[in-house]
């Protein structure tokens, strides 16, 4: 085969959604061989263009061709005989299978055609995996193994099925830094077997770190490929974002008073009965917003649920003033002042099937002016909705709209009008802006800092540096369920980095 | 869910108490009660009591051999049976040995015709839910194999082609069940319960519409007894097996064969894999809507046997409503037996043998306390899906439509 | 998609709620009767909308009618009475099951919750003789749906502490109230009706515990007042679920728990409750056949009794809305009417034949609620149906 002829090409690939333009006319070339990150913001269509290589869309227009021969991908199947494989950002494995089970699957050795072969099929992964130094026992069943091995099962599945074109969706987003950087050693290594691989992300120094060539999207479609030599953070982020990125938002310097929000060696278990949050100790004062910064899945979820009482704490205290909040129940710690934007609004936030007005009662229905002895007033409950969508400027809704008719912004809008008018003495906020769009994110961001100078504590969780260093007057790190660091929010952001790969502990430690 | 807001500890010392060695080890010790209630200085001389005290030995046992305690549950099953019959034959010590024996085997060979019915439709059930598709239609699903099967039977003078009317029957329906469940991603309880209406309609509607009031013909071809030579003479084993109904050791086949396609083949494999986890099953090339279509109407299909068995192979004739429940009985030897082929036929064979004894007992005994044994299965079956939820563990994706991308 | 963002039962049916109005049902029910129609021409030959025609005249509703007269006894006013004494249970089995799925459980318990209700309610009904009219029946009205109450308080008890699943235990709980009632009242039961042995029944409600007739023969199974239980529970289901905090809840819980968590409701608490009211319902839905016109259980009735799984139709026609579940009971209570033996004529249409006919409709009904996806989906199809031709168009 010419070598000069890319192993996978898309042409004007166009993806059009309800409401949305996913990928318009996007070109992209994949070398044999290289590693070819292409990067985005979160909605900027990197997804949806690997889901269509992967057969799981079908483009609107455009065309795919593989080793040079244009090709019609209209399912997985046909996606995996042309020798593409992909690790998607949720695994795709079944947990109470084997390894070896979940590798197998639909291409399954047999005896006699008939029988299932689990011994070859072991001995073949068990192989699969030495090439590839994998280190994994393929009769482990899935739910036993760590979130790194089962990234590795995921990619010796498509190199089971001889995929020579490997895509992968966000593969640093579940992983710890040092898992990261095993992943990039067996990138290293697919790379000189040969295998063309795919890279999404949206962390800049990552695809520095990894990528031979960068395609980089925006809002569906591409704004240029090219090589690492030369590029910089600086000029990707540009490319990204569109403009010079500095969030930068205007406040004063916080003047902190009393500590409010007093967490001392708090301990949490996970799901799984794991200790998510080991022995956690800090203090939010009235005036200032501290941010926690950390990898997802350091235990901050875990954290915002023992604070706002969704999830049982199994150690330690937290205190509300001198009120003692560890064992309440959600219902009193908002009754106490605590402010609670969640993380995910759909999945928490509202009841999308509930009208605005019922979603602004969410905390207050219980209470006299929304009802009296048990019997609720409707028109109370419209008459605050009324106040509140115009204060917050929620556009798009009456008091009866249904939540679920509103846009994202708007939605959260109706969440923080919700959390912010009961005057709450702390706001706790995980991830706010999430999903939003920039003129949202300002909204919400001054929001908070009103709320900081108004002489409330809040405490911001974000999984973005630049949210939480714009916005925090301290920033904590939180590494595999510790804080492992207290930063000021002008610390650079390389330093931050190091302390949330848990850089800084293991500094100590040595 | 509402359980993370429970105190851990709390959780742990139920887990423990419910797990299933613990399970098992009451199993035991229920064994040994059925057969000490017999004796002074309880001695009850009703045969109910020791009775129900071994069924629930009985199931504490199956319940522990499925869910990986094989060597307490083993014994838990052992213990129950003995003890069961140890009491039973206290309270009847007057009688001679050989009468009990006659009646031991009488019951063992009842509790096969009552579970016969109730393993075809479980196996059925299983391999619709092991796809992902919960199927509270079984129950029309084998009526419609029960009035068919009848149907056919007569209509060709030929049980073997009444059997295949009744798979057609079960099958159709099921895919009706499918149809709605999978590509239209209607509510999968709210489908089969509609099956269940519709399957009651049109039976009723065809028995009156051709038979009328005189009901099914009579001496319709039977599925016939299976005889065999030589061990009709062996003591307990040749009343028990000596003369079954072909019905029954195909079930037995069915059984096996469906414990190995499930768990041996590559089809079992992805039938697994779909009702698991249907995107990641999709992701590899597996066709989820092919899958799910296949195993649904698969089901139908065996409960539809299991509905035949009733009319074309035990009584010979076809009335209304004639399965009256045994669908639903089925579907709780299936989450009793944790969605396994054994185990829901461990369960079945319990439930069986307390029909049978709810059907003996009165006549023997002039009590209706027999009765109750009718309403075990379920009660077991609640305690089961109370006492143990993450011990029994539905296949992830069940009851889930799955909406392709 | 995500899988997981596939809406709960009652998101789906909120969803059809918003966009079938009162079309869809009403679409639903005339295919589900063509489809009968169809049935009938098949297979007897006769014209479907005579059938159609005999049936709707036994049914009493043509009573309405200005043009129909009759003497005395009224023949179509003893038929409307008729179905409104059988559309009685119907509307309380009916909420029992939507009162449920607001709460986003499916209670497919109705039955053995409403048999629960009619055996506590034969039970007190046929004791305490020597109590005044009305508070024999109070009490063995409050009884009943407590019992009944109590029965679907298992489930929910079950779904709030160990999450299993409802559908499961209140099937199970449905035919251990069967067995357990079968227990009660056959041969030898220790409720027989002691005054006749040989006669697998109940003892009979004494005169003090019987709801009186108001419209019709007393004696010849009249209109009883148990249908304004049924109204005032349509009413009070309206009331509790839109102007009362637990209503709110409930509803909350059914949109999304993990939100109605968040918020600082207590989710088991909104399941018990919601089961428990539920129940409640089945429960009155016993007591008022009990004491209205059965008078007592017998064995064969519990066996055959359908009320509460018709309920399930009731509800899921009636689109969980106190209007919708009225109407459908109606509907349903007169298709049970017209098609019974005593109403419709041999001549016309065999009155066994079209009982399962009955069936045939409801279960066609169930099965086409989940119309809203029915709708998207040939949709779908047509639009797909329609680029394709536009693709082959381009090509050409």
């Amino acid at each position: 085969m010419n070598a000069d002829v890319p192993v996978l090409e898309l042409r004007g690939i166009t993806k059009r959604f309800p409401n949305v333009v996913a990928n318009e006319s996007v070109d992209l070339d994949l070398r044999r061989g290289e590693i070819h990150a292409l990067l985005g913001e979160n909605g900027a269509g990197k997804s949806t263009l690997m889901n269509i290589v992967y057969g799981l869309y079908a483009p609107d227009e455009g065309e795919v061709l593989v080793r040079g021969k244009p090709v019609r991908i209209d399912s997985p199947r046909a996606a995996i005989e042309l020798g593409i494989g992909m690790v998607h950002q949720h695994f795709m494995l079944i947990p109470v299978m084997t390894v070896a089970e979940n590798i197998v699957l639909a291409t399954e050795p047999t005896r006699g055609g008939v029988l299932l072969d689990t011994g070859a099929a072991a001995r073949r992964v068990e192989e699969l995996s030495r090439t590839f130094s994998f280190a994994i026992d393929p009769n482990t069943r899935v739910h036993d193994i760590t979130v790194g091995q089962q990234q590795r099962v995921e990619i010796l599945k498509a190199l089971y099925r001889n995929a020579d074109i490997l895509i992968l969706d966000e593969p640093t987003a579940v992983l710890t830094p040092q898992e990261a950087q095993e992943l990039f050693a067996i990138l290293g290594t697919l790379r000189r077997e040969g295998i063309s691989i795919i890279f999404i992300s949206h962390k800049l120094n990552e695809v520095l770190e990894i990528a031979d060539r960068v395609t980089v999207l925006r809002r569906g479609k591409k704004i240029e490929t090219l090589r690492r030599e030369g590029a910089t953070e600086a000029s990707l982020a540009r490319l990204m974002v569109g403009r010079e990125v500095l969030l930068r938002v205007d406040k004063q310097p916080a003047v902190p008073g009393e500590p409010l929000l007093k967490v001392d060696g708090l301990r949490v278990l996970d799901d799984r009965g794991l200790e998510a949050v080991k022995g956690v100790s800090f203090e939010v004062k009235a005036g200032e917003m501290v941010g926690i910064a950390g990898v997802d899945g350091n235990g901050q979820s875990e954290l915002i649920d023992a604070l706002t009482g969704l999830r049982r704490s199994a150690g330690g205290t937290v205190h509300l003033g001198d009120r003692p909040l560890q064992t309440a129940s959600v219902r009193t710690i908002l009754d106490s002042g605590v402010g609670h934007i969640p993380e995910d609004r759909h999945l928490r936030g509202l009841v999308l099937d509930f009208s605005l007005a019922e979603n602004l009662a969410l905390h207050e229905y219980r209470d006299p002016p929304d009802s009296r002895f048990g019997w609720l007033f409707p028109r109370s409950l419209v008459a605050r909705a009324r106040r509140l969508l115009k204060e917050f400027d929620v556009r798009g809704g009456e008091p009866q709209t249904l939540a679920s008719s509103l846009s994202g912004g708007n939605q959260q809008k109706v969440v923080i009008a919700r959390e912010v008018s009961r005057d709450p003495s702390v706001l706790i906020a995980a991830q706010p802006t999430r999903g939003l769009d920039v003129g949202a994110i300002e909204f919400v961001h001054r929001r908070l800092v009103e709320q900081r100078d108004a002489g409330k504590g809040v405490l911001l969780l974000s999984l973005e540096i630049e949210e939480i260093l714009s916005l925090s007057d301290r920033v904590l790190v939180m590494y595999e369920g510790e804080l492992v660091a207290e930063l000021p929010p002008d610390v650079p952001e390389e330093e931050l980095g190091i302390a949330m790969a848990g850089g800084g502990r293991q500094e100590e430690a040595a | 869910m509402i359980a993370r807001a429970e105190d851990f500890r709390e959780r742990l010392t139920w887990a423990r108490l419910t797990s299933p060695r613990a399970i098992g080890v009451l199993g035991i010790v229920l064994g040994a009660l059925a057969f000490w209630l017999a004796l002074p200085p309880v001695t009850v001389r009703s045969p109910v009591l020791p009775l129900l005290v071994g069924i629930l030995a009985l199931a504490a046992g199956i319940w522990s051999v499925t869910r990986g305690e094989r060597r307490v549950g083993w014994a838990a099953v052992a213990i129950g049976i003995v003890g069961m019959a140890g009491g039973v034959l206290a309270t009847r010590s007057g009688e001679a040995d050989l009468d009990s024996v006659v009646v031991w085997s009488a019951l063992a060979a009842a509790t096969l015709r009552y579970a016969t019915p109730l393993t075809f439709a479980a196996l059925g059930g299983l391999f619709s839910e092991r796809s992902g598709v919960v199927n509270i239609g079984l129950e029309g699903m084998m009526l419609m194999g029960a009035f068919f099967g009848v149907w056919a039977a007569a209509r060709f003078d030929s049980w073997a082609l009444g059997l295949l009317a009744a798979m057609i029957a079960g099958g159709l329906l099921a895919l009706l069940h499918a149809f709605f469940s999978i590509h239209l991603r209607a509510d999968q309880i709210v489908s089969g319960t509609a099956v269940n209406f519709l399957a009651l309609g049109i039976t009723g509607y065809v028995f009156i519409d051709l038979y009328g009031d005189e009901g099914t013909p009579t001496g319709i071809p039977r599925i016939p007894e299976v005889r065999i030579p030589g061990i009709e003479d062996i003591t307990f084993i040749g009343p028990v097996f000596g003369q079954l109904n072909l019905m029954i050791w195909l079930s037995f086949v069915l059984l096996i064969a469906t414990y190995v396609v499930m768990f041996k083949t590559p089809i079992g494999l992805r039938i697994r894999a779909v009702g698991e986890h249907p995107r990641a099953a999709e992701t590899v090339g597996i066709s989820v809507y092919a899958t799910r279509y296949a195993a649904v109407t698969l089901s139908g299909v065996l409960a539809a046997l299991g509905g035949a068995y009733l009319s074309v192979g035990f009584v010979g004739s076809f009335n209304e409503n004639m399965t009256s429940g045994r669908g639903f009985i089925a579907l709780a030897a299936l989450i009793f037996g944790n969605w396994r082929p054994f185990g829901l036929f461990g369960a079945a064979l319990l439930f069986g043998f307390s029909s049978a004894l709810a059907q003996r007992l009165p006549t023997a005994y002039g009590e209706s306390a027999g009765t109750l044994f009718e309403a075990l299965p379920y009660v077991l079956t609640l305690i089961a899906v109370a006492g143990v939820i993450g011990r029994s563990i539905p296949p992830a994706a069940v009851g889930r439509p799955y909406k392709k991308q | 998609m995500e899988e997981g963002a596939i809406p709960s039962v009652a998101a789906r049916l909120a969803l059809y709620q918003r966009a079938g109005g009162v079309i869809t049902p009403l679409l639903t029910v005339l295919f589900a009767f063509f489809v009968g129609g169809l049935v009938v021409l098949v297979t007897t030959g006769k014209n479907p909308l005579h059938t159609y025609q005999a049936i709707f005249n036994g049914t009493g509703l043509n009573w309405f009618f200005p043009w129909v007269t009759c003497s005395d006894p009224c023949t179509p006013a003893t038929n409307l009475q008729y179905t409104l004494l059988l559309a009685t249970p119907l509307m309380l089995t009916g909420l029992a099951v939507a009162f449920a799925f607001r709460c986003g459980l499916f209670n497919i318990g109705g039955q053995g919750q409403y048999l629960v209700g009619a055996v506590a309610a034969v039970m007190i009904g046929s004791s305490f003789a020597d109590l005044s009219r009305w508070s024999h029946v109070a009490l063995a009205v409050v009884v009943a749906a407590f019992a009944g109450a109590a029965w679907a308080g298992i489930a929910g008890f079950l779904k709030a502490t160990v999450g299993a699943h409802e559908v499961i235990t209140t099937i199970m709980l449905n035919w251990i109230a069967i067995w357990i009632a079968t227990y009660l009242f056959e041969i030898g039961g220790p409720l027989q009706d002691p005054k006749q042995t040989g006669v697998p029944i109940s003892e009979t409600v004494a005169e003090s515990a019987k709801l009186p007739v108001f419209w019709g023969d007393p004696l010849f199974q009249g209109l009883h007042v148990g249908l304004f239980i049924a109204l005032g529970a349509l009413v009070s289901y309206w009331i509790v679920l839109n102007r009362t905090t637990v209503g709110y809840e409930v509803r909350a819980v059914g949109f999304n728990p993990e939100a109605a968590r968040y918020g600082g409701i207590s989710v088991a608490r909104s399941y018990v409750l919601a089961m428990a009211i539920s129940g409640l319902f089945a429960g009155l839905a016993g007591a008022v056949d009990v004491l209205g016109w059965e008078y007592r259980l017998g064995v064969l009735d519990i066996q055959i009794s359908q009320v509460g799984f018709i309920g399930i139709a009731v509800a899921l026609l009636g689109r969980n809305t106190a209007v919708g579940v009225f109407f459908s009971a109606i509907l349903f209570g007169a298709l049970l009417n017209g098609t019974s033996t005593r109403n419709l004529d041999p001549e016309v249409f065999r009155p066994e034949l079209a009982s399962s006919l009955t069936l045939i409709i409801q279960g066609l009904v169930v099965l086409l609620v989940g119309a809203d996806v029915l709708v998207i989906y040939l949709w779908q199809a047509r639009r797909k149906l329609g680029l394709g031709r536009k693709r082959a168009s381009v090509t050409t």
